[in-house]
């Protein structure tokens, strides 16, 4: 026991004390959509069609960061995904582009016919610190929760292994990198499956141009007004809109 | 490096305060090996809840500073990985720089626990590495919470910060029906589960979720635990009660109830109604007549939803005359074992008592002359009908699955119908008079089943499925036909043709079919379909006319009117499907060849006919998705139609003699080939949509009519193979809403062009139809206050047949509806809608056709929750109501009236009720 507390030790030493903290590299993440979760009653069509759709629908992001600013877009494939993407809605495929030295951020959103592009500064959600651990992709992180949004529940792993205060779509503000995120309200989570070292030269971080500009509660207030007769359905895909 | 962590110190601090600031500094080492920690994450955080209020990293000496934090009492959190973390309270005063000196940090090591499991036998099982707890075996208090049954289960300890420990480790993870987080959200209302609800406590080591998604062991473990909820925690009752009656003797009531224990569910119902009520609805039929719905999945063109319906559907009473009804059922289901097993089943009673009365006026083109026809006519009818359905689906595993299902039926009918008619010529002189009076008395019975067995493959896309089938029905009826027939030949009478007959018919059928179907994937986005069917029918008829015998009995049996025939059909039919699935489009093409033989034998006299042929069946189909919200379709199917042994060769009979149908051995197949093209367009936030469909079809060889119309009035008819015949229609639709005004503004287009050919009294004839119509419509909608909204739609007919280029039908119809919901204060709803109907008056029609139907309606909601309500209403406030259809086929132009329902009012009392449960929802709302 003795042995293994010793070589473990040794190779923390060689990993981590020679300055081993990441600023720059490539993370994966999967986000994964509780499809039947989506469906609220008991109806029996509701069962039924539960029966024929896959339960969870799975896409993957990459998330680019050198130093101060990270871009968070559509990644690879999956193939697994049918025509019939059955967790598809608005803003499904954000580009999230940040700049943590101006506090800003930059976001592509396609809502439905419409795509917006979000310029704001980096949102600041009120953390709080828990004591549980969990290992995603290697890393341990720190559980850290939030309410956002006035009501919805966000969990937050973070590593202090990673220097870059980043995370998925526009999270932000933990002493290190997100690298995973559950929130319960809309049945999604998104997890990193891998961190790459890799040199990201930060003209592969562009910023996305496209889109009608606006800010968060600017867009808050457009949706809140066009969707307001949608019901519960909608409400689902604003808190999706907006993080 | 250090350039990057103070522009990140800095970054973090810029949206503190600024007044009453206060600085904390100190330096992270370590404390075996005494050197300093660059990296530290070094957090200051809310004493009271934790919640971050600063951090930042040491820098390459270890050296940390923050600035910026308000003074007061915090939680000072360093951490670095591979150490252990150092917490400690924080006491920041205001304008004094804290200085807290050396943090010190050790690393990590974790002491083992020592392993106890304690076992209690029955209530605790053990299966591959998980532990299961039968959460019932252990006492707990009424209402206690799932953590105090945790803390009785051995092996568990739950300390006082709610730390969960099991056989010694701690629990990482706890799940809630195998799901993550999904318990955690206090606004979920899985959080706070009671004891109760639990059926059973799993203690697992979670494999990693990367090892569970490559299926590859990595060996780590978590230690967790999963809540598995009970199903039949939901008992209770939903249903309703509602009374409505109006003088003089109108009224419509009804009596529904649900009960339910878990899955399990018994319903009943009853109503009687003679306001046009049959049944029903389509929402009460899904909560409480039995579900009927089924649904298949398909790659292309996603997931179909359909009703199996029959004749017990359907609650309003669109049809003619004035209906009197009763209806009852009952419906039984239940599913269990993980829902792998799920029965259903229904019986249903239904009588329908129908009086109606009605004229028809039509106009016969001919090519030197017009007749016209006006016939009279009033019946009565009864028909009782009973139904028994089930069905019964297994799930065997995750791949594969059978149903079988079974109904029956029921029905007997009687009925009276009595007609006059009387053809006249273009100048009002007589050709004939017909006076007809019909009775039966029949009972039809029925049988089917099938068995359905689908297997998907591990192989994605790799499906088979198998159908068999049976259907047995067994029809049998006795009635009376009286008939005087007078003919006329220059206004005067020239023969009259007496009938007085009993007949007697007998029919029975019996088929079967197998079906089978394969998808083989070709590759990612091909798949490759095959089906192959083998059908037969046998059926049997027999008719019998029976006259007078002299002694007052209808035993005399008239040969020429009587017949036997036996009918076999075999049928083969086979064909593929060639898919291609793409992420923006899909198309497939593909047919089937169908080789049937068919045989009729006249088991009289002892002859048979045998007729073999072929049908072909040639589809495409192209779909584009441009977007989620934008797509457009194309379909083309081909089929061949083959001409009805009536056609070929007709059964003599004489129920109607003024109409006389001859078979046409030469008569062939027919081709139709028809196309559908469908665009729409949706923007989401103006809700702006564009709808466009186009049908069309064309027949090659269609099986048309040759008909004969001789001096006497009677029509001769004949089938007979014609080119040329079309159908295209377009429909269009555009819509969209200002926000700004809550107001929706559409409009539409819909237009038709077809042509028919056939030939009439020896002439070939070209009958040409166009049709257009225009529809604008507003509605305003103002949330739980009011909704109104208004359509207007002009249709414009013009009719021409060849063989009389002269004479042109056409004319104007306006059809306007208001539709108005009010909502009131004190829970009053009023509600009104009426329509205007205006027809121009043609020609041949020169009856006052306008109707204004207009009903109106005030409701309140009473009782706790709004579960009652009290309603007034009228049906037809002005009575103008009139049943009417206008029709144009081929070169005959008819009118028909109908008695339907006229005014009345009701007084409706119902009343809704439930107990933990309420009528879920249907698809479509109510």
């Amino acid at each position: 026991m003795k042995k293994t507390l010793l070589l473990f030790g040794f190779l923390a030493t060689t990993i981590f004390s020679h300055a081993q903290f990441l600023v720059r590299g490539k993370i994966e993440f999967e986000r994964k959509i509780n499809v039947h979760k989506q469906f609220d009653g008991d109806a029996e069509w509701l069962n039924e069609l539960k029966k024929h759709i896959p339960q969870y629908n799975i896409t993957y992001f990459d998330f680019l960061f050198t130093g101060d600013k990270s871009l968070y877009k559509p990644g690879k494939e999956n193939p697994d995904n049918g025509r019939d993407n059955w967790g598809e809605g608005p803003a499904k495929e954000n580009v999230v582009y940040a700049d943590y030295s101006k506090n800003t951020f930059t976001s592509f959103k396609k809502v439905f016919e419409q795509n917006f592009l979000v310029e704001d500064s980096l949102k600041k959600i009120q953390w709080k610190i828990t004591s549980d651990t969990r290992k995603i992709a290697g890393f341990e992180c720190r559980k850290a929760t939030a309410i956002i949004m006035d009501s919805v529940y966000v969990f937050a792993f973070y590593t202090d292994e990673i220097i870059v205060s980043g995370g998925p779509e526009s999270f932000n503000g933990l002493p290190g990198m997100i690298l995973g995120v559950a929130i319960p309200r809309i049945s999604t989570t998104w997890f990193a499956t891998k961190v790459e070292l890799t040199e990201v030269a930060e003209t592969e971080l562009k910023k996305p141009v496209k889109g009608k500009k606006t800010d968060l509660a600017t867009l808050q207030t457009t949706l809140q007004t066009s969707f307001k007769e949608w019901g519960k359905y909608m409400q689902r895909n604003i808190w999706f809109i907006i993080i | 490096m250090k350039k990057f962590v103070c522009s990140l110190t800095i970054l973090f601090f810029a949206f503190q305060f600024s007044y009453s600031q206060t600085t904390l500094k100190g330096t992270v080492i370590d404390t075996s090996e005494k050197k300093n920690l660059s990296n530290s994450v070094v957090s200051i955080l809310r004493k009271t809840d934790s919640v971050l209020i600063a951090f930042t990293r040491s820098d390459g000496q270890g050296k940390f500073q923050i600035t910026a934090v308000k003074p007061g009492t915090y939680l000072l959190m360093v951490t670095h990985p591979t150490y252990a973390d150092f917490m400690d309270d924080l006491q920041l005063l205001d304008s004094v720089a804290t200085d807290i000196g050396q943090i010190m940090l050790i690393q990590k090591s974790q002491l083992l626990q020592e392993v106890i499991i304690k076992q209690q036998l029955g209530a605790i099982r053990f299966r591959k590495d998980t532990i299961e707890y039968v959460a019932d075996s252990f006492k707990v208090q009424a209402n206690a919470n799932v953590e105090e049954l945790l803390k009785k289960l051995p092996g568990l300890t739950v300390n006082k910060k709610g730390e969960i420990t099991a056989q010694g480790e701690k629990v990482e993870k706890v799940l809630v029906d195998g799901e993550e987080f999904f318990g955690d959200d206090p606004t979920i209302a899985t959080q706070n589960i009671r004891a109760d609800a639990v059926d059973k406590v799993q203690v697992l080591d979670k494999k990693s979720d990367q090892a569970e998604f490559t299926g590859i062991d990595d060996g780590k473990k978590t230690k967790t635990i999963n809540l598995k909820l009970k199903e039949d925690k939901k008992n209770g009752y939903f249903g309703k009660v509602s009374v409505a009656g109006g003088l003089k003797d109108n009224y419509s009531n009804e009596a529904m109830i649900n009960l339910f224990k878990g899955k399990r569910k018994i319903a009943a119902f009853g109503t009687m109604s003679n306001t046009g009520k049959t049944g029903l609805n389509w929402s009460d039929q899904q909560n409480y007549g039995g579900n009927n719905m089924n649904t298949e999945m398909d790659e292309g063109s996603g997931m179909i939803f359909f009703y199996s319906g029959d004749d017990f559907d359907g609650g309003n009473f669109n049809g003619e005359g004035v209906p009197k009804s009763w209806a009852a059922g009952g419906h039984f289901s239940n599913k269990w074992n993980s829902d792998k097993n799920n029965f259903n089943g229904s019986i249903r009673y239904n009588k329908v008592n129908v009086k109606t009365g009605g004229s028809t006026l039509t106009q016969f083109i001919l090519p030197d002359t017009l007749y016209y026809n006006n016939e009279r006519r009033n019946s009565f009818s009864q028909k009782i009908r009973n139904r028994a359905n089930g069905s019964y689906e297994l799930q065997i595993d995750s791949f594969s699955s059978v149903k079988i299902t079974m109904n029956g039926g029921m029905s007997m009918s009687q009925g009276i119908n009595n007609f006059f008619s009387e053809a006249l010529t273009s100048t009002g002189q007589p050709v004939n008079r017909s006076n007809r009076t019909t009775t039966t008395d029949g009972n039809n019975n029925d049988l089917n089943s099938s068995l359905l067995y689908k297997k998907r493959f591990r192989k994605k896309g790799r499906t088979i499925s198998l159908n068999l089938s049976q259907k047995y029905t067994f029809n049998d009826s006795e009635g009376m036909l009286n008939a005087i027939n007078e003919f006329y030949t220059k206004n005067s009478l020239f023969l009259t043709d007496t009938i007085d007959q009993k007949k007697v018919v007998e029919n029975r059928m019996f088929s079967g079919s197998s079906k089978i179907s394969y998808t083989e994937p070709l590759s990612k986005s091909i798949f490759l379909e095959l089906n192959y069917l083998l059908g037969t029918n046998n059926s049997a008829s027999l008719r019998r006319t029976f006259e007078e015998n002299g002694s007052g009995k209808y035993e005399a049996l008239i040969d020429s009117l009587s017949n036997e025939f036996d009918y076999h059909i075999l049928t083969n039919n086979g064909g593929f499907n060639l898919r291609v699935n793409k992420k923006k489009y899909n198309f497939s093409v593909g047919g089937n060849v169908s080789g049937s033989r068919f045989r009729q034998t006249d088991v009289i006299k002892d002859t048979s006919l045998t007729y073999n042929y072929v049908n072909l069946f040639p589809r495409g189909s192209f779909n584009y998705t441009f977007t989620q919200q934008r797509r457009i379709s194309i379909n083309y199917d081909g089929n061949t139609r083959q001409p009805s042994i009536e056609q070929i060769q007709p059964v003599r009979e004489n129920s109607d003699p003024l109409n006389i149908r001859l078979g046409n051995p030469d008569l062939r197949q027919e081709f139709n080939h028809t196309l559908r093209v469908f665009f729409y367009d949706y923007k989401v936030f103006n809700e702006r949509n564009i709808w466009v469909s186009f049908y069309g079809t064309k027949t090659d060889n269609a099986i048309s009519s040759k008909d004969f119309i001789d001096t006497l009035g009677r029509k001769v008819y004949q089938a007979i193979n014609k080119d040329g015949n079309y159908n295209l229609s377009l429909y269009a639709d555009y819509g969209f809403k200002i926000k700004k005004l809550n107001l929706r503004l559409s409009g539409g287009i819909n237009a038709r062009v077809s042509r028919y050919n056939n030939i009439v009294n020896g002439i070939d004839n070209v009958n040409d139809n166009k049709n257009i119509g225009f529809r604008l419509g507003a509605s305003y909608s103002k949330e739980k206050k009011i909704d109104i909204s208004l359509n207007s739609s002009p249709t414009y007919s013009e009719t021409k047949s060849s063989i009389r280029k002269d004479v042109v039908t056409k004319y104007w119809q306006f059809e306007h509806n208001i539709d108005l919901t009010w909502q009131l204060p004190k829970k009053i709803e009023f509600k009104t809608d009426c329509e205007f109907i205006q027809r121009q008056r043609t020609a041949v029609f020169a009856d006052n056709n306008n109707v204004i139907k207009w009903n109106a309606s005030i409701g309140k909601k009473i009782l706790k929750n709004e579960t009652g309500l009290v309603k007034f209403g009228i049906y037809d406030i002005l009575n103008q109501n009139i049943g009417f259809s206008r029709d144009i086929t081929n070169n005959y132009i008819s009118e028909r009236r109908y008695n339907t329902l006229m005014r009345y009012w009701l007084l409706t009392f119902t009343w809704n009720f439930a107990k933990n449960g309420k009528a879920p929802t249907s698809m479509f709302g109510d």
